[in-house]
């Protein structure tokens, strides 16, 4: 035995990366890294970046194909044992279809996004990161798309998740976000979706569909969840770092931080009402309310977060207080929005039954009485009467969340909260200040907004009608769309159910 | 039942009891582990069990894969021990500390002193011992008819190595306190253990110090300072003392002796609650309030030190962090007492503040 003493992980990892951020001689370093300096961040000693996680590209490639081989076993297990028919019910199969048509294009989204910065950092020790994050968010695709695609030999509005990604109207939502998250700078991009979105809203947005799934004997979308939470301990640590780094770099990084997490913030709340009506409407054995996921993860955990950063002078986001007050409202006015779409939706909506509406009734003690059972109870009277209601219009879009202008003034949940702006001549429209104020600050960005409704109304979705206009989104009409209550999805379930209780005796 | 875990590669032994998970256990001992989760979903706070055998628990099997649990790592927010362990935890080896074992030592109260109207001074003489310490770390004292033990900084630099001294203020209902205000008198003979503790002077770090402290807190700075004067250390060193009052005021004779001495120390008593028309005419304010005034709110470049209760720590870290000095170069010891709430609920954002 040598009696060298044995390295630390840290001094071993330094030693295997040195020298990766060499100085450029025949090229000038800002010709090479053309985009880290319009944003304004100042960055004045790279090297005081803590690489969070050391890992090797050969441990890593060692990792991830333990994890694949895992998950494909279980997979395959899911798919010979017909796991299909073991969720809880029908319904949850569209839990499935918006995290795969409305999450899943976001990974990849996420990979280009960190590719992209992995390129355009200067330091050696965020690019590492940047870009093995990057590699993360395409396996994550990859696999979500493999394990869902055994669904997809089952139930309809799945199959065109790539083209309906890019045209659907509800949709454009995540895309938009991350199309934002992409087109801004490395810097901006790292807060937004490292930090807000990887870091601070991560418990709200990933977390609520792999418990959903495991209340609701989905095994095959847990063990995925499993796999790719495994990966997110890098990109949590990831988020902590780009923070804590611009903070510390330079003060005046920090007017730009806070209204990167002012913006981000606000447009991760916007975004995540998906998963809130998810939570509190599509899962038939329910995890936890929207409200009580957000008090846990954003009020508790994110205030101590915020706590801890407001050493750095950084403050709770803008528009947090308005934020948490919508939670008693947001799923409400959610679902009501796709219930009245439900025949331009690629996945199914219900009312919720007797048992359903008392469990919402308990969890939203001061809104849910007063303001949404009524109308849950009058649009069920009428389907009953066979007068279903559906909304013939085209809804107004927020020109900076693009989601249906539905959402109620603070403080004021019976009336409907409209922002405006004039920009160039020209009115633009927001369903809130938090969305105006976005605006605001880049109108030349957000008027080239891709608002899935002017186009239909400019003629670049397939036609003037609502049929021709879900051609092009290839939906496939009367199965993708419409109410669970007689779909083929629960045509198919029933016809399970049956055939289980005929093999019970 | 409990087992011993050393964590390398700091060296540090502490006690875990059975079925608390390494990093509960890692934490409460002041130890940093990294971790994000804290329910083995994650892989952050991976550690590599060098010996000894653990229960993985409900480590993931995405987190901890198979060929890891064959390399011998565990997930230490799962992990529970079977038996005595050595883990080695991605942490960082400091240079600047050295690695004493603790020991038990039996002590002969020697001399008690008044040093204010609530603050004893007491020193205990090691029987037959000397101790082995870095200045600014503390021992555990055992007392008669009171459970647990109670833990205070030494206060005499490690060149004084045949006593301990301790300066301990009376905490209205506190039972090792009142113990010792009350019912200790010269002659007892206690058990102590030691020394604990990871607050001490980054040596090698060189440049300007700040040592910040409340109250008693002032123990832990007076070793350091007397230790660093001693060896000549030749950078700035500042002491901000801060006290309520006029009447709680101790050891600022001898502070301002060694000012006298050695030019480069600076001794800055500061009161926080004296009346306006006394005849004090030095600092007033919060340690952190002074601080400012004396820096003029940017403390860059500097290592700062405090010791103290757990608000003035809270405070004077805000300052500091507002005058851009940040983590790495803030070291803290926080005088915990049994009337301090639990720490409320913390982000993972800071290791060690």
């Amino acid at each position: 035995m040598s009696g060298t003493k044995k390295l630390a992980l840290r001094q071993r990892y330094e030693y295997l990366t040195r020298g990766l951020d060499w100085e450029t001689t025949y090229q000038p370093m800002d010709k090479v890294f053309p985009y880290d300096s319009f944003e304004g961040i100042k960055i004045k000693d790279w090297s005081a970046w803590e690489d969070p996680f050391r890992l090797t590209m050969d441990s890593y490639w060692k990792f991830q194909a333990e994890k694949e081989r895992k998950l494909y076993a279980v997979l395959d297990s899911f798919a010979q044992n017909n796991g299909q028919t073991t969720i809880s019910d029908g319904r949850y199969a569209n839990v499935l279809k918006l995290f795969l048509t409305g999450i899943s294009p976001e990974e990849y989204q996420a990979h280009r996004g960190f590719a992209f910065t992995g390129r355009h950092l200067r330091g050696a020790g965020a690019r590492v990161a940047a870009q093995m994050q990057s590699l993360d968010e395409l396996r994550h695709l990859q696999t979500q798309v493999h394990t869902i695609s055994h669904y997809n030999k089952y139930f309809d509005g799945i199959a065109e998740w790539p083209l309906m990604h890019d045209r659907v109207w509800y949709l454009s939502v995540p895309k938009s976000f991350f199309d934002d998250a992409r087109s801004a700078g490395p810097f901006e991009f790292m807060i937004a979706i490292g930090f807000a979105f990887e870091y601070l809203l991560t418990n709200l947005l990933f977390v609520p569909f792999m418990s959903g799934a495991a209340y609701n004997g989905d095994m095959s979308t847990v063990t995925f969840g499993f796999s790719a939470q495994s990966d997110e301990s890098r990109h949590m640590t990831l988020g902590i770092e780009i923070i804590k780094f611009l903070l510390e770099q330079h003060p005046d990084n920090l007017p730009i931080v806070q209204k990167w997490v002012d913006k981000w913030f606000w447009r991760g709340h916007r975004l995540l009402g998906i998963v809130a009506m998810m939570m509190d409407y599509m899962l038939p054995k329910k995890v936890m309310s929207w409200k009580e996921a957000w008090d846990i993860y954003f009020v508790e955990a994110g205030g101590a977060l915020f706590q801890d950063l407001g050493r750095y002078g950084l403050k709770m986001p803008k528009y947090a207080d308005i934020a948490t007050a919508e939670a008693e409202h947001i799923s409400h006015q959610n679902w009501a929005v796709f219930y009245q779409y439900t025949h331009a939706a690629a996945f199914h909506t219900w009312m919720p039954d007797n048992e359903h509406l008392d469990w919402l009734s308990e969890k939203y003690p001061n809104t849910f009485d007063k303001y949404y059972r009524p109308r849950w109870e009058m649009w069920a009277k009428m389907e009953k009467e066979g007068k279903r209601f559906y909304n013939p219009a085209l809804p107004q879009l927020c020109q900076t969340c693009q989601i249906p202008m539905a959402y109620t003034e603070p403080g004021d949940p019976t009336t409907i909260c409209f922002r405006s702006t004039q920009y160039k001549g020209d009115t633009y429209h927001f369903c809130s200040d938090g969305c105006k104020d976005i605006f605001c600050d880049e109108p030349e960005k957000f008027v080239q907004a891709w608002l899935p409704v002017h186009q239909i109304f400019q003629g670049n979705c397939g036609g003037a009608t609502v049929p021709d206009v879900l051609k092009w989104y290839h939906m496939n009409v009367g199965a993708d769309n419409m109410d669970y209550v007689g779909s083929p999805d629960e045509k198919l379930w029933n016809e399970w159910h049956a055939e289980k209780l005929r093999q019970a005796g | 039942m409990s087992y011993q875990l050393t964590v390398e590669p700091v060296g540090e032994t502490i006690e875990v009891e059975e079925g608390q998970t390494i990093l509960d256990a890692c934490l409460r001992q002041g130890i940093y582990l990294p971790y994000a989760c804290g329910h083995g979903l994650c892989g952050t706070c991976k550690v590599e069990v060098v010996d000894g055998e653990v229960d993985h628990a409900d480590a993931s099997s995405f987190a901890l894969m198979d060929f890891e649990r064959n390399e011998g790592k565990t997930l230490a927010c799962s992990a529970r021990l079977k038996s005595d362990a050595t883990i080695e935890a991605d942490i960082d080896e400091d240079p600047d500390q050295r690695r004493i074992p603790i020991q038990d030592f039996a002590v002969t109260v020697e001399k008690l002193d008044n040093l204010t109207h609530d603050v004893k001074g007491v020193r205990l003489r090691l029987e037959g011992k000397s101790i082995d310490f870095q200045a600014g770390q503390y021992v555990n004292v055992t007392l008669p008819g009171v459970d647990g033990t109670r833990a205070f900084s030494i206060a005499n630099p490690p060149s004084e190595n045949g006593v301990v001294d301790l300066q301990i203020r009376l905490l209205p209902g506190g039972k090792g306190t009142t113990y010792i205000h009350q019912v200790m008198k010269e002659g007892d003979k206690l058990n102590i253990s030691g020394p604990y503790g990871r607050f001490f002077v980054r040596k090698s770090r060189g440049g300007p110090l700040l040592f910040l402290a409340g109250g008693t807190g002032v123990s832990s700075p007076r070793s350091m300072i007397i230790d660093l004067l001693a060896e000549n250390y030749a950078e700035p060193i500042t002491l901000i003392h801060g006290v309520r009052a006029r009447a709680d005021l101790y050891g600022n004779d001898e502070f301002e002796a060694l000012s006298k001495k050695h030019p480069n120390f600076r001794y800055v008593p500061a009161l926080s609650s004296e009346p306006e028309d006394s005849e004090w005419s030095g600092a007033r304010g919060f340690v952190h309030d002074v601080a400012v005034q004396l820096y003029d709110g940017l403390f860059e470049g500097l290592t700062a030190y405090l010791c103290g209760p757990p608000v003035m720590i809270e405070a004077c870290v805000n300052t500091l962090m507002r005058g851009r000095l940040f983590e790495k170069h803030i070291l803290t010891e926080r005088f915990l007492t049994a009337n301090d709430e639990k720490k409320s609920t913390r982000s993972p954002l800071f290791k060690t503040l």
